[in-house]
């Protein structure tokens, strides 16, 4: 027998070792049986539908002479000046006869969020489903007018400073609370003249509004300080929705880190951060008809790529956007439907006007000219489809056609005359030779740093001999790059806004002295046309104005712009109710309408 | 003994310090703060003015002094406040119980995987030294040490999305609800990461086992006539797993903070998922406990392995 000692042996030793290195390594196992979450029901068996669904008509995105997405003839009318009598009362539905009711949801993309404040920056792809405004985009008509959502209908003063909007009876909040005028006051004047503390980021989006005032429980007043065409366009937005005021006097105005109760289609539920959050049914929603669904899963998948593949694999039944080429070969299958929706984004080499020589308007359009947007379209093809678009986006009503646009110097692909032009404009500047040291600045994401920017470096040298670095900066910070100016070049997508109505997109980027007006232009002329763009509410008249100013914009280019994008949706042929082949734009919405077809 | 476990205990407290000032400070090194997150958005389509940013720093508690940030946040480590992300609210501490159980179990099983796949093919390798066989395994391992386990994990998922029209869980399963789904999770960034480690544990186990073969107490046993097996078994392979156990150690704590880029890859919502979102967003406040998590978990597993030195080699003395 061993005489026992108090010494630890190695046998014993080495056990030891091993129960504590694995303890380490397994209490997080232990502790996640006890922190087990529900989990979340897989959607019935995959249904073929009756029909299959038509991708709507999409050029190859890597076609060098790209046509525009298809898109249904617009109707020019964007900016009514009271709701149409028809409209009056109407409730949004599905676009297709007898809708499905009951079942899942489950969407895939970026659904993270740094708080739960839509107006101070909150992600409104996922929480507007939680809320309504006072009027909305009209589904049924592929987002080209408005339907009665909060308020029932508008009407505006004959100077067209007051729009008054007659709310509606019965509707209440999901705590229970009486939906009133008072919440729209409350919610519309925390935007335009936010307390102590709170970050107002529509603030400038609503600056044309002096105030807003409730005359009775049931009736809100906006006044504007000037006449504003844009209006009824800004504030059918998905973000302009409505919180309850009791939730904003609770938390002093800042519902960042508080779900505040909406009165929309889904109540929360749950949220599992970075993973994915669950809504579900407002079995007392004011609109009878929607939503159709009972829950909706919204899983937050970065990468584009993944979203494609959730979609593929029927782990997510629908994505707004997903990568070109999982687009292609998704579209393929006959159980997966798919679009190209434009979109109001655009791919822009932002020049600095101040800064010599692009202080020089030949220089500038000299680029303008020279460089072939059919190049660069190519060149970015594999990342996202861009179309010819001159100074707004393609799909405004206010965009001259394709065919017309792709005759235009600088927009045509036949170089050889813009080119011979451009090289006599840098002559006239004094730089007959080109010139260098030029930097262009872009973010370190991938489609700008790889793709994008190389390709226009490359397009500068081949045309003018204009030789560029490039200096790459994370995206985080760009918002410093671009209001410290500290560049000659910045390439991104900054040229864009929500609307379809190009005025806002004008006012801000290209007016002189604008708040995000990041190449410092200025063009009195210009400014001129945009003044009476934001009150003109005749279409032709503001048809006539965006020639003039587009025309203008030809001759004296602000920057560069490559072109604005398309996004391509994807989805499980089983989802309905989006009305993806009649859109006119994308836009990141409601997901009330849609219906599950199994 | 006790003196130096005392000691490398005290000496873990600078240690520890100097990991919250490193990470402190390179939070407010780097461009952009929490607040380029609001600006972000938009991509350069809104903006704040200064006032509004002062607003919103203030709020945030970023307008005070640092040293007073700091003493803040360390006070709160201190009193075991892990604290809350800087715009949801999210408690840290439920980030980590929640997200740790995934990465914890993929890190393990990648252990497993490596060692199923390394101690066998480093074991054949000493034993038929300078062979074809062991020229033919070295390679092989010599390849998957350098193939990246994101860009592995990456051809796997489009492999599986393209051929199989299957891809895993996006979002957390845990074993104790479904065994299957969890395995679907997590086995693909186990194998991934297993198998670059298996190179490293291969490596290992085939110069350990080589040591060994050569030691005196091998021939002894040979030479008393114990089948090849048993002297294997019981002599070579016991003391060649010595350095294998203390390289895993070590690994794990590898693994664990190594897991960004392939629970990337797969879209598993571990802890390094958090960390990217975190990065991504520029909450501070929570890459800064979570890199001080993986800090101690590296910190504890060295300690952990300096003293098991002595207690799994006899002839180490700390004196």
């Amino acid at each position: 027998m061993k005489p026992r000692t108090n010494r630890v042996t190695r046998r014993q030793a080495l056990k030891a070792a091993a129960v504590t290195i694995g303890s380490v390594a397994i209490w997080p196992l232990l502790s996640a049986c006890s922190a087990a979450p529900p989990q979340a029901a897989k959607p019935a068996g995959e249904v073929k539908p009756a029909t299959e669904p038509k991708p709507a008509e999409a050029p190859k995105p890597a076609a060098p002479a790209q046509q525009a997405p298809a898109t249904v003839a617009p109707a020019p009318v964007v900016q009514p000046t009271a709701m149409p009598e028809a409209q009056v009362g109407a409730m949004m539905k599905a676009p297709e006869p007898n809708p499905k009711r009951g079942g899942v949801l489950r969407t895939a993309w970026g659904a993270t969020t740094a708080h739960t404040d839509i107006h101070q920056g909150g992600n409104n792809t996922v929480l507007i489903q939680l809320y309504d405004g006072l009027i909305t985009k009209n589904l049924a008509t592929g987002l080209r007018g408005f339907v009665p959502a909060l308020a029932t209908k508008w009407d505006v003063s004959p100077d067209g400073k007051v729009y008054t909007f007659s709310l509606r009876e019965g509707v209440k909040f999901h705590d229970g609370t009486p939906f009133t005028s008072a919440d729209v006051v409350a919610t519309f004047t925390r935007i335009i003249s936010p307390p102590s503390g709170v970050v107002s980021i529509y603030k400038d989006e609503l600056a044309p509004v002096a105030g807003v005032d409730a005359p009775d429980a049931k009736t809100a007043r906006f006044t504007l300080k000037n006449a504003w065409a844009p209006f009824i366009e800004v504030i059918a937005s998905p973000s302009m929705i409505v919180y309850p005021k009791k939730a904003l006097d609770e938390n002093n105005g800042d519902l960042k880190k508080v779900i505040a109760p909406g009165t929309g289609p889904f109540v929360f539920k749950d949220h599992k951060v970075g993973e994915q959050w669950t809504f579900e049914r407002n079995p007392n929603y004011w609109n009878p008809e929607l939503p159709y669904v009972d829950r909706l899963e919204m899983l937050h998948v970065a990468a584009w790529n993944d979203r494609g593949a959730a979609v593929m694999t029927d782990q997510a039944s629908f994505s707004w956007n997903v990568s070109p080429q999982l687009w292609e070969d998704a579209i393929k299958r006959s159980d997966l439907g798919g679009a190209q929706i434009p979109c109001l984004n655009s791919h822009t080499v932002m020049v600095n006007n101040t800064r010599k020589p692009f202080d020089d308007p030949r220089v500038r359009r000299a680029i303008h000219l020279a460089v072939s947007r059919q190049n660069m379209f190519q060149a970015i093809s594999t990342q996202e489809p861009v179309f010819l678009s001159r100074w707004m986006p393609y799909a405004s009503p206010f965009s001259p056609p394709n065919a017309e646009l792709e005759k235009l110097p600088g927009y045509r692909a036949d170089k050889d005359a813009d080119i011979a032009e451009a090289k006599k404009l840098l002559a006239a500047a004094g730089y007959p030779e080109g010139f260098e040291n030029v930097e262009i600045v872009t973010p370190s994401v991938a489609q700008w740093a790889e793709i994008n920017t190389p390709a226009f470096q490359d397009e500068l040298k081949k045309t003018l001999n204009i030789r560029a670095t490039i200096r790459l900066v994370e995206r985080g910070v760009l918002s410093e790059e671009y209001k410290g100016g500290n560049w000659d070049m910045l390439l991104e997508g900054a040229f864009q806004s929500n609307y379809i109505d190009p005025t806002v997109l004008w006012t801000s980027h290209l007016k002189t002295g604008a708040s995000i007006n990041w190449s410092r232009y200025s063009n009195p002329k210009l400014d001129t046309i945009i003044d009476q763009l934001n009150v003109e509410t005749d279409d032709a008249k503001r048809k006539a104005l965006f020639g003039q100013g587009m025309d203008l914009l030809d001759e004296n280019p602000p920057f560069y712009l490559i072109g604005f994008c398309a996004h391509s949706p994807l989805w499980q042929s089983y989802v309905k109710g989006m009305a993806m082949d009649k859109r006119l734009h994308v836009e990141w919405g409601r997901l009330d309408t849609v219906w599950i077809d199994k | 003994m006790q003196a130096y476990l005392a000691r490398r205990l005290l000496l873990t407290v600078p240690t520890i310090f100097g990991v919250t000032v490193l990470i402190f400070l390179a939070m407010r090194v780097i461009p952009g703060d929490p607040l380029a997150m609001i600006q972000a958005e938009g991509s350069g389509s809104r903006i704040l003015s200064a006032e509004q940013l002062q607003t919103a720093r203030a709020s945030l508690g970023l307008d005070k002094p640092y040293y007073v940030q700091y003493l803040e946040w360390v006070g709160a480590i201190v009193r075991g406040d892990l604290g809350e992300s800087f715009w949801r609210g999210d408690k840290v501490r439920d980030i980590i119980a929640r997200r740790a159980p995934i990465t914890a179990q993929i890190a393990v099983m990648a252990i497993l995987v490596s060692w199923v796949i390394g101690v066998p093919v480093g074991v054949f390798g000493a034993m038929r030294p300078n062979s074809r066989p062991d020229v033919t395994t070295r390679l092989t391992v010599i390849v998957f040490l350098a193939i990246p386990s994101f860009w592995l994990g990456l051809l796997l998922i489009s492999g599986s999305v393209l051929w199989l029209n299957w891809r895993p869980s996006l979002t957390i399963v845990y074993f104790t609800d479904d065994p299957i789904k969890n395995l679907q999770m997590t086995v693909g960034p186990a194998v991934v990461m297993g198998v670059g480690l298996a190179a490293v544990i291969a490596r290992v186990a085939r110069s350990a086992t080589l040591e060994v073969l050569h030691e005196d107490y091998v021939r002894t046993a040979r030479a008393k006539g114990l089948p090849e097996k048993a002297v294997l078994t019981i002599h070579v392979l016991r003391n060649a797993l010595l350095p294998i156990i203390t390289v895993s150690g070590l690994a794990l704590g590898g693994l664990l903070g190594g897991s960004v880029a392939v629970e990337r890859a797969f879209g598993v919502p571990g802890l390094g998922l958090a960390l990217v979102m975190a990065l991504a967003e520029r909450d501070w406040m929570v890459i800064q406990n979570l890199v001080l998590l993986y800090g101690l978990i590296f910190t504890v597993l060295n300690l952990l392995v300096d003293v098991s030195y002595s207690w799994v080699d006899p002839r180490i003395r700390y004196g």
